[in-house]
């Protein structure tokens, strides 16, 4: 199966509908940011061009916000197809080209795992310590705590249900 | 009816105050809701990208459990939660396979799951609004307020199927229903950078920064919001923002439920208005007390 492929059965979209009206860049928050834009990576993914795609900053910077989806006169959903070539990035162990998105993702699902939901101050906490943004958070984090906005974190015998359920998904994928 | 209520990650953490006004507001209104049993995390953007199946089975298992404990409605209050609820849902009603897929992973069967609502969605029924109305005891009719909607209340229209994705009006409505002055401004809809905020602070801001210019420009005092996500944002923000524009601001940022509630005349305790960076109480106190004083004077 070619690149597309992969894509569009791992996010029920059908990208060859895409006409390059480039709707979806012109509406995204983040399309400054990104070194390749919404439309660039539709059509990169027509062509399945793996690497372009994989490699890019924009399926990461992509915060799911929906513009794009909701836009789109085709009935596209870029946002799916961004999410899914998160799915494959990961796959295939290339390194997310946002690292502190990656460091996010990674650390919610593993808090996750502990209790099933997140508590939100460890996420923060962790995720900011990996990506070195510790310190500079931390008068802001002191404003939350004071004002009873940070919860201590509780204990991680919650996460039996979810940790099936991710088993069970993990497993399931590979098959 | 049996409605329940999931709160959310946030709700129990950053977004208290939402939590407790929701609760406040409901209880005042005579509405029983039930926190669903277990419940556990949506999910949301981290899970559907590490794997797809891992991505729907989270979220509709909250959605299969609701069913199971005889909800008729899932009330669900963060806009991004009721979001992954609704796409996930979407997806297995599309796709038989995918849905025989997801229920061996929970399994828990996926039929005819019970509609997860947003509380804005519930409220702005029409038979809330002689309700609402009737129970104002607070006159706010000075305070003049923008609502902002962020991205999931009604975006993408396919999957959220409620008000206009581009020019929404239920929070508005809502609004002026407690008196409220709902001013218009063209920033409903914009994203605030959602989680961005434990990331890339930066991208937030430059986000944040024209709805703070947009909000001054159309004259209000505060903006009101529906999503924790868009309140952590807004609220914590400002003084950098400030700097940035050169001007001071300081702009109160309140969901919809505590305006609503304080306009009933619950106290700003059962509210969580203590718990803003950005500290509400003196605008609505001034607000509040304006009008009556203007009430006074014209009835002498």
């Amino acid at each position: 199966m070619s690149f597309r492929h992969d894509i569009e059965s791992l996010s029920g979209q059908n990208v060859n509908l895409c006409f390059q009206c480039s709707k979806c860049s012109a509406g995204c928050p983040l399309a400054d940011k990104m070194d390749l834009k919404p439309a660039q990576v539709m059509h990169h993914i027509r062509l399945s061009h793996e690497e372009a795609v994989l490699n890019s900053t924009a399926i990461w910077l992509c915060l799911g916000c929906e513009t794009c989806s909701a836009r789109c006169p085709q009935q596209v959903e870029p946002a799916a197809a961004m999410n899914a070539a998160r799915v494959i990035a990961l796959r295939k162990g290339i390194k997310p080209a946002v690292k502190e998105i990656g460091i996010y993702y990674r650390g919610f699902v593993d808090n996750m795992r502990l209790n099933g939901k997140i508590h939100d101050a460890s996420v923060a906490g962790i995720t900011q310590l990996l990506s070195g943004q510790l310190i500079a958070s931390l008068p802001l984090a002191w404003k939350l705590l004071a004002r009873g906005r940070v919860k201590p974190p509780p204990l991680p015998f919650g996460g039996g249900g979810f940790r099936k359920l991710y088993n069970a998904a993990l497993e399931k994928e590979k098959t | 009816m049996k409605y329940g209520y999931y709160p959310g990650c946030s709700l129990e953490g950053i977004s208290a105050e939402y939590d407790e006004s929701i609760r406040a507001l409901f209880t005042h209104l005579n509405i029983t809701i039930e926190d669903l049993p277990d419940w556990i995390c949506c999910g949301t953007l981290a899970a559907p990208s590490l794997s797809r199946l891992l991505g729907l089975a989270t979220p509709l298992w909250n959605v299969a459990r609701a069913k199971q404990a005889g909800y008729d409605q899932l009330i669900t209050p963060c806009s991004a939660c009721l979001y992954h609820f609704k796409h996930a849902a979407k997806q297995v009603a599309e796709d038989p396979a995918l849905r025989t897929n997801v229920e061996t992973i929970l399994e828990l069967p996926l039929n005819s799951p019970p509609p997860t609502i947003h509380p804005l969605e519930f409220l702005i029924a029409d038979s809330f609004e002689s309700r609402v109305k009737q129970s104002v005891q607070r006159d706010l009719s000075d305070l003049k307020v923008v609502c902002y909607y962020g991205c999931h209340i009604s975006r993408p229209a396919s999957v959220m199927q409620f008000d206009d994705p581009e020019n929404p009006q239920s929070m508005d409505r809502l609004m002026s229903w407690v008196g409220v002055q709902v001013m218009d401004w063209s920033r409903k809809v914009d994203c605030c950078g959602a989680h961005y905020s434990l990331i890339k602070p930066d991208i937030v801001v430059d986000l944040c920064t024209p709805l703070f210019e947009s909000a001054m420009e159309a004259g209000a005092d505060a903006i009101v919001v529906a999503c924790p996500m868009c309140h952590a944002n807004l609220d914590t923000r400002q003084e950098t923002i400030a700097a940035k524009l050169g001007v001071p601001v300081k702009i109160p940022v309140l969901y919809f439920s505590q305006v609503l509630g304080y306009a009933m005349g619950l106290s700003s305790h059962a509210l969580g208005l203590k718990r803003h960076i950005v500290d509400p109480l003196p605008l609505m106190l001034t607000k509040c007390m304006q009008a009556q004083k203007e009430i006074k004077e014209l009835r002498n």
